[in-house]
């Protein structure tokens, strides 16, 4: 008897306790509902006020708690840096506006988007302007939509901002325009002897040059998927010139990838991968181990987009590797359309609002802050994360590193941008299978016709 | 007291708690998998009913079955491999006595205490072919090549090693535990009638381990089924989908190729799987019971 008392007060104690847990977190979320509480207050009172919005927001200077999701989770470097000091800027402006910044990388990020979109997006969200992920979210309409006039001033090059449209409406902003390179360690090169190749077959002899020498040619993150897809389309834009686009959306369209252009590319990324080009084990090292060989001195060169042009001022990298890094782009071929100038280059990265947000005003009004071309563009620009989607002509001090000074004459010489590569240009079941099958074929597993088979039968 | 526990009402409202657990987060997330895996839901917006479209693509996926063959594999490796090392071990272990005994059994456990993801990147720095402790330790005995661990044809075996180590020490504990229950007093009379240490092992220890072994067994399989994170962190299923399997898949169509209704639909056949897995064995042990 004694026993059940006690079983039963234990058990009254546990459901006490697990109560208590519940009521602990209720306890929590005060904060957040309380914000949101005067958030809605303060967008009241701001359609109230039609016209002068932005006056009331400060003026009343109520607390307003903005929410960013971020595919940028190092903060303390790159871009993530950047997008942080300007956070903190706004907040020192604003300081009724408290911004909480969640950022998860972008594989992390793209599921946890998902999640959101189905029970309340954060306010600012970062997105892709391409159509692996951005068809899927436009068709949920879980993004508010810009007006476009209001950008007329903020230097977007042009052309940068059709990837973030639909039906001609607006629904984000691009942050950075990419470029696929080939960075290459310069002292490494001179003391071997070995020089920048200018056609495509030099640049195969070259690596095996480098590798007879016991060096690995190009550091390559093939684990990923994505970066050998990038890599691919570098080759297909060299194969196929400005055909490039039309070739691939409509391979997407039929689900056909037959095109001889693809699988002349497919087959040039095959044999270069066969002939030793990437380190041993390319197809399963990730993005840090391939930098690593390079930026270690134990590879020569490393295939990967121009966000990586910080590489020049990471104090983590030994100076005389991070100082002799440049860059160059694939050589054109002797019987491809693509001349040297013609670049694998797009508009992916970028950032939205949510259709959902309880204060849309407050966090467009912040997205426009940080698209001021003083803000975003130059900050980039000084903290060598590559180019942005904006003019950043005037930003020009002389005193850039030579890395970032050489991509910036790729970009300005460039007669022909790619646009989109080609694993974001169709579904993320596209994209999946791409970035999977990529590994299969380059490594010999695959055959040329099962890839472009499989890739193709993704896209219906 | 008595009268309490009579009355229905306490007697429900005791239960109900654990109910509305199982309810809510159990049955009700399993039913709307079931659902879900009739639509061609993307995670967003509008899910359609597609009927058994589904099944029919899983019905003819060849990764499907790679994943699956691996998972099938990987249990052959921990029956095979992982768990007759372990009773071994643990029967030593048992031998040892005093401070080496305490000594190795916290040795051999450390593997089961570190997090995944570190398991994981120790693995793939082993494996690195540039970089990592095989090949250094391979060019230290002479060898000039590079070997690829995880190439298309090595991977898998390489993972698998990988997972059976790291699954070592939980069943090495489970058995342990088991020899420690045996009555000292077989061993004793055995050894007064001259037995050796191999003869009490296979007479006494393994006949009366093997309630413990089936359940260690129900487990093993079990685990191998649902293996995901390791393998996700190690090689992400590739080169290609070479070290695919079952719950990785799942996870990489529904999750990055956003096909939510064809991930739930992989999730309902492999919970099917499960469950006529865990029947079967439940079966055979329990015949064997009976025998």
């Amino acid at each position: 008897m004694k026993k059940k008392l006690v079983a039963v007060m234990m058990t009254a104690a546990m459901t006490a306790g697990m109560l208590a847990g519940c009521g602990s977190k209720n306890a929590a979320e005060p904060q957040s509902t309380k914000t949101s509480d005067t958030d809605s207050a303060a967008e009241d009172t701001t359609s109230e006020g039609a016209g002068g919005t932005e006056q009331s927001a400060e003026t009343a200077g109520e607390a307003v708690t903005l929410k960013i999701f971020s595919n940028l989770p190092d903060r303390k470097n790159g871009q993530g840096l950047v997008e942080q000091m300007i956070i903190d800027e706004y907040m020192a402006e604003n300081p009724n506006v408290t911004i909480e910044v969640e950022a998860l990388d972008e594989e992390a990020y793209k599921t946890k988007f998902k999640a959101y979109s189905m029970d309340g997006m954060p306010d600012v969200v970062s997105i892709w302007g391409q159509p692996s992920f951005l068809d899927e979210v436009l068709e949920a309409g879980v993004l508010a939509e810009l007006n476009e006039d209001d950008y007329a001033d903020y230097g977007f090059i042009a052309g940068s901002l059709e990837g973030f449209k639909k039906d001609g409406k607006l629904y984000g902003l691009p942050r950075n325009t990419d470029i696929q390179i080939i960075y290459y360690n310069q002292k490494m090169f001179e003391d071997n002897g070995w020089e920048v190749p200018s056609t495509y077959e030099e640049y195969i002899t070259l690596c095996q040059t480098i590798k007879d020498a016991g060096i690995t040619p190009v550091a390559m993150d093939g684990g990923d998927g994505w970066p050998m897809a990038c890599y691919l389309t570098d080759i297909l834009v060299k194969v196929a010139g400005t055909d490039y686009a039309d070739i691939v959306s409509n391979a997407v369209a039929s689900g056909d990838f037959t095109a001889p252009e693809i699988k002349e590319a497919t087959q040039l990324l095959v044999q270069a991968a066969e002939a030793g080009v990437f380190q041993t084990g390319y197809d399963t090292q990730d993005y840090g181990t391939a930098q690593n060989l390079f930026t270690n001195g134990q590879a020569a060169m490393f295939a990967m987009g121009s966000w990586e042009c910080s590489m020049a001022l990471n104090e983590d990298i030994p100076e005389e590797i991070r100082t002799n890094i440049r860059a160059f782009t694939l050589p054109p071929m002797a019987d491809g359309k693509g001349g040297a100038n013609d670049i694998a280059a797009w508009n992916g990265g970028g950032y939205a609002v949510s259709a959902n947000s309880e204060i849309k005003e407050e966090a467009i009004k912040f997205l426009n802050y940080m698209y001021q071309p003083d803000k975003l563009s130059k900050y980039g620009w000084e903290n060598g994360v590559g180019m942005s989607a904006q003019d950043q002509s005037s930003f020009m001090t002389g005193n850039e590193t030579e890395l970032q000074k050489q991509v910036v004459d790729i970009l300005k010489n460039a007669t022909s941008v790619s646009g989109t590569p080609i694993n974001d240009c169709g579904p993320s079941a596209f994209k999946t299978a791409i970035e999977s099958e990529i590994q299969s074929v380059s490594n010999g597993t695959e055959s040329i016709d099962d890839f472009l088979a499989a890739i193709g039968a993704a896209c219906k | 007291m008595k009268k309490m526990y009579s009355n229905k009402l306490v007697i429900f409202s005791l239960v109900l708690p654990g109910l509305l657990v199982f309810l809510f987060a159990i049955l009700a997330p399993i039913c709307l998998s079931v659902y879900y895996g009739f639509t061609d839901y993307s995670g967003m917006g509008e899910a359609v009913w597609v009927g058994l479209e589904n099944y029919k693509t899983l019905a003819h996926d060849t990764k499907f079955f790679i994943s699956l063959k691996n998972s099938l594999l990987l249990a052959i490796g921990f029956i095979l491999i992982q768990h007759p090392i372990a009773i071994v071990v643990a029967a030593v272990l048992d031998k040892l006595q005093g401070k080496a005994e305490g000594f190795f059994r916290c040795v051999y456990f450390i593997p089961n205490v570190i997090s995944v993801a570190v398991i994981a990147y120790l693995w793939k720095f082993i494996y690195n072919p540039d970089f990592g402790l095989l090949n250094n330790v391979l060019k230290a005995f002479g060898y000039q090549g590079q070997i690829n661990w995880l190439s298309a044809d090595n991977a898998i075996w390489a993972v698998l090693v990988v997972l059976i180590w790291h699954g070592f020490g939980w069943g090495m504990l489970i058995y342990y535990t088991g020899i420690k229950n045996i009555d000292p007093v077989l061993y004793e009379a055995a050894a007064i009638d001259g037995a050796d240490s191999k003869t009490t092992f296979i007479r006494i220890t393994l006949p009366l381990m093997v309630p413990v072994i089936q359940v260690n067994v129900t487990m093993a399989i079990i685990s191998a089924l649902k293996q995901m994170e390791t393998v996700y962190l190690l090689t992400g299923g590739g080169p290609g989908d070479r070290t695919q399997f079952a719950a990785n898949y799942l996870y990489q169509q529904a999750f990055k190729a956003f096909r939510y209704g064809y991930g739930n639909a992989i999730g309902v056949v492999f919970i099917i799987i499960c469950l006529v897995v865990t029947v079967l064995l439940n079966q055979v042990i329990f015949r064997q019971r009976e025998d």
